[in-house]
């Protein structure tokens, strides 16, 4: 109830002070009130709520069934002696650095190679983009079936000639964190490839004719004129490449559950089988503040580079 | 600029307060103790959402109605969505009547946080229940004496093969552990894997068949349940004496054992890759119909004959929410679903290989599900399966040990080292 009476006791009685605010109503328009309060209250109730609520159950101890038990850092202090906590957190960064890395650099050169207008280059955007459509966990229906180890992977290495390359792809400790990143990665570069067609449609053509009457070669053009133009676009793309990785889980989680024995375990789906299948909802929450922590960590001191550089 | 700022600071700074103040309350995870509705249809929640035992639980539900005593309404869960959320059902202040479920420690474990409903009631007054065997009985009651759960059909584990395959590589089944790794070498000098395992892709708890029977068979089914509460330890001697038995076997197991569900495993082994797999009889749900016929088992061969002889045999059923609004009604429901009528029907809808818990109901009928209720009367002890006679929670690291294990067998101390350590989080949570 404090979310609704918080604001509305404190606007009056503001508003005669600030000299240079006074333009328009005196009093904010009950409607627009309503417009931002109830709003307000909804996202308060369905999100900020269940969040405070998880930062409570990250310092208890519970089992979703009995009361919780208040056990202060305890899950922390637990945690910086978890090995598998550990290994999540490297192979974590690792997905960030493969995965965001690769969905980067790859999304820009296929949006650079597609940029132009030509004959069918719709086709091949088109088809970059498809898997963004699918959802993640039937991909990985589809993933699954070419890594089994008679899976068309094995098969077309077998044609190939290299057969000694065949593996039990997702089963192999040393091969399934990588084996989970591809169909991740397919899927994430005709995302970044839309995000970085949509910027480079925003530079003015007239900087690369200067360039060009300037005798600036192709790569120099690239270099000093697209990428310094494309640096917006490029704050969204990290945003979304962070957020996206320290999300991944859906693809993980069906094709090898974070397995063989933690060997592709990521921190979120560490957090998930903690809390929903070993039922230690206070540690799982405890995993969930810390992947929160480092997803709002990056983008938050992102973006007050952004603000600062943009003021 | 600098007012509205500060404005949305403190009211940000209010609103936070106002959570924190009430997250210390305590309000946040508090159960409530309300009473579900008492009107309308029992709910029945179930996971049986395979096609068949879907239609199966569906005729068995319309059966109930049609019998006029009461009505049901059937409201059928994915699995995996039931497992992860039956304890938020259970706990909810408007819970769901009757669930599918698992009798034994896993009840066990809901009953002492008073989360069922005390079944005394039906099973001193159903003329069913009183001629159910003494082992259902107690697998039944909660560890406060109460009955807690009625028991509605069971399977059996065992080394499945093709009776055609065996016939053509000129084997047969064998009946000592010796025996056994003759048969195993004589498949592998055809060419065969002879073990499918089948514990890859989202199954790995398949491959924890293979710890219960090695350690029912070495230490006994009395020594396995104890290990599995907790009262020993995995880094024990006697659970290294199970490995180095694995470890015999291991060389003839299916390299391809830990990449394969069972259901993928379920083909390799139709189609005569793999010679045998030990597995539960749930498993022909995902074979064709036609080569039901040509599959047969055998037990999992004994190694030392002073142990009583046990079996994995699972027992499903019903338990029902001690919260329920309508418990007269559940207590009839429950009665009914004790009869031979309703296990009857049910076993008429699924896929047929599973065996009723009533001992007046007909199975049905064929030569493998005759073999397999011997089988299982046989056994002088019965144990459920790891996940059953332990925890949902503790399967994991079951799963993670074993799948580490079969992987880099000589790490088996660290393995059962981390284990231990593993275990001892759940059992302490």
């Amino acid at each position: 109830m404090a979310v609704l009476t918080a604001p509305d006791r404190k606007s009056p009685a503001r508003m005669p002070i600030s000299g240079r605010r006074v333009r328009g109503p005196r009093r904010t328009p009950p409607l627009v009130l309503a417009f931002v309060l109830v709003p307000l209250l909804a996202e308060a109730l369905w999100v900020f709520w269940p969040a405070l609520q998880g930062f409570y159950l990250a310092l208890t101890k519970w089992d979703g069934v009995s009361p919780p038990q208040f056990v202060g850092l305890d899950n922390f202090r637990e945690m910086a002696h978890d090995d598998v906590f550990r290994s999540a957190l490297g192979h974590t960064v690792l997905w960030l650095v493969l995965f965001g890395g690769l969905s980067a650099v790859l999304g820009l050169a296929a949006a650079l190679l597609l940029q132009q207008e030509r004959r069918g280059v719709g086709f091949y955007r088109a088809a970059l983009f498809l898997p963004v459509v699918f959802s993640l966990v039937a991909t990985a229906l589809v993933w699954q079936a070419i890594y089994q180890p008679d899976g068309v992977l094995n098969r077309v290495l077998d044609a190939v000639g290299l057969g000694s390359l065949q593996h039990a792809w997702l089963a192999d400790q040393d091969t399934a964190l990588y084996a989970v990143i591809v169909p991740a990665l397919w899927r994430q570069i005709g995302y970044v490839m839309v995000l970085y067609l949509a910027g480079l449609k925003g530079i003015d053509p007239a900087l690369y004719e200067a360039a060009k009457v300037d005798g600036a070669s192709a790569w120099q053009r690239l270099r000093h004129v697209t990428l310094p133009q494309l640096r917006s676009v490029n704050a969204v793309v990290l945003s979304v490449i962070v957020i996206d990785s320290l999300r991944s889980f859906d693809v993980v989680w069906s094709l090898t559950r974070g397995g063989p024995y933690h060997s592709s375990e990521l921190l979120s789906t560490y957090m998930y089988s903690t809390a929903f299948q070993s039922l230690r909802l206070g540690y799982g929450s405890a995993l969930a503040v810390v992947i929160f922590v480092l997803a709002f960590g990056v983008i938050a001191s992102y973006l007050v580079r952004a603000f600062r550089e943009a003021d | 600029m600098a007012n509205p700022q500060t404005s949305r600071r403190r009211f940000l700074a209010g609103l936070g307060a106002a959570g924190t103040a009430a997250l210390l309350s305590g309000c946040v995870t508090d159960t409530s103790t309300g009473k579900g509705s008492s009107k309308g249809a029992v709910t029945l929640q179930s996971n049986l959402s395979a096609p068949q035992a879907k239609t199966a639980m569906e005729d068995l539900v319309a059966a109930y109605g049609k019998q006029g005593s009461g009505k049901a309404s059937l409201n059928t869960i994915a699995a995996e969505t039931f497992r992860t959320q039956l304890p938020t059902y259970l706990t909810s202040a408007n819970p769901p009547d009757v669930y599918t479920w698992y009798p034994g420690s896993v009840a066990d474990a809901y009953a002492k946080k008073n989360l069922l409903l005390d079944l005394d009631e039906v099973w001193s007054s159903s003329p069913d229940l009183k001629r159910y065997t003494k082992a259902l009985h107690s697998l039944c009651t909660a560890s406060s004496g109460k009955k807690v759960f009625v028991p509605n059909t069971y399977y059996w584990w065992g080394m499945f093969y093709r009776k055609s395959n065996f016939a053509k590589w000129g084997v047969s089944e064998p009946t000592s552990w010796d025996g056994f790794l003759d048969l195993c070498d004589k498949l592998k000098s055809k060419g065969v894997a002879p073990i499918g395992l089948g514990a890859g892709g989202n199954t790995p708890w398949v491959a924890s068949a293979w710890f219960d029977y090695l350690d029912i068979r070495i230490n006994g089914a009395q020594y396995h349940r104890e290990l599995l509460a907790g009262k020993h330890r995995f880094d024990d001697p006697e659970v290294r004496k199970v490995f180095d038995r694995w470890q015999e076997v291991l060389p003839y197991f299916d390299p391809n054992g830990t990449a394969l569900a069972f259901q993928d495993a379920t083909t390799a082994l139709l189609g005569g890759k793999t010679g045998m797999m030990l597995i539960g009889t749930f498993f022909a749900d995902s074979a064709p119909k036609s080569a039901l016929d040509d599959i047969d088992f055998f037990r999992f061969p004994v190694i030392d004959a002073k142990i009583p002889l046990a079996e994995e045999a699972p027992v499903d059923g019903y338990f029902a929410s001690a919260r329920t609004g309508r418990r007269d009604q559940v207590v009839d429901l429950m009665k009914y679903l004790a009869t031979a009528e309703a296990q009857e029907i049910y076993i008429k809808g699924s896929s047929g290989t599973v065996l009723p818990c009533n001992p007046d109901a007909k199975d049905a009928g064929t030569t493998l599900v005759k073999k397999g209720r011997a089988h299982v009367a046989e056994a002088a002890e019965i144990t459920q399966f790891f996940n059953r006679d332990s925890s949902d929670a503790l399967q994991p690291t079951a799963d993670t040990a074993l799948t580490k294990f079969l992987a880099k067998p000589k790490q088996i101390g660290s393995i059962l080292t981390d284990w231990q350590r593993d275990a001892q989080k759940i059992w302490n949570a």
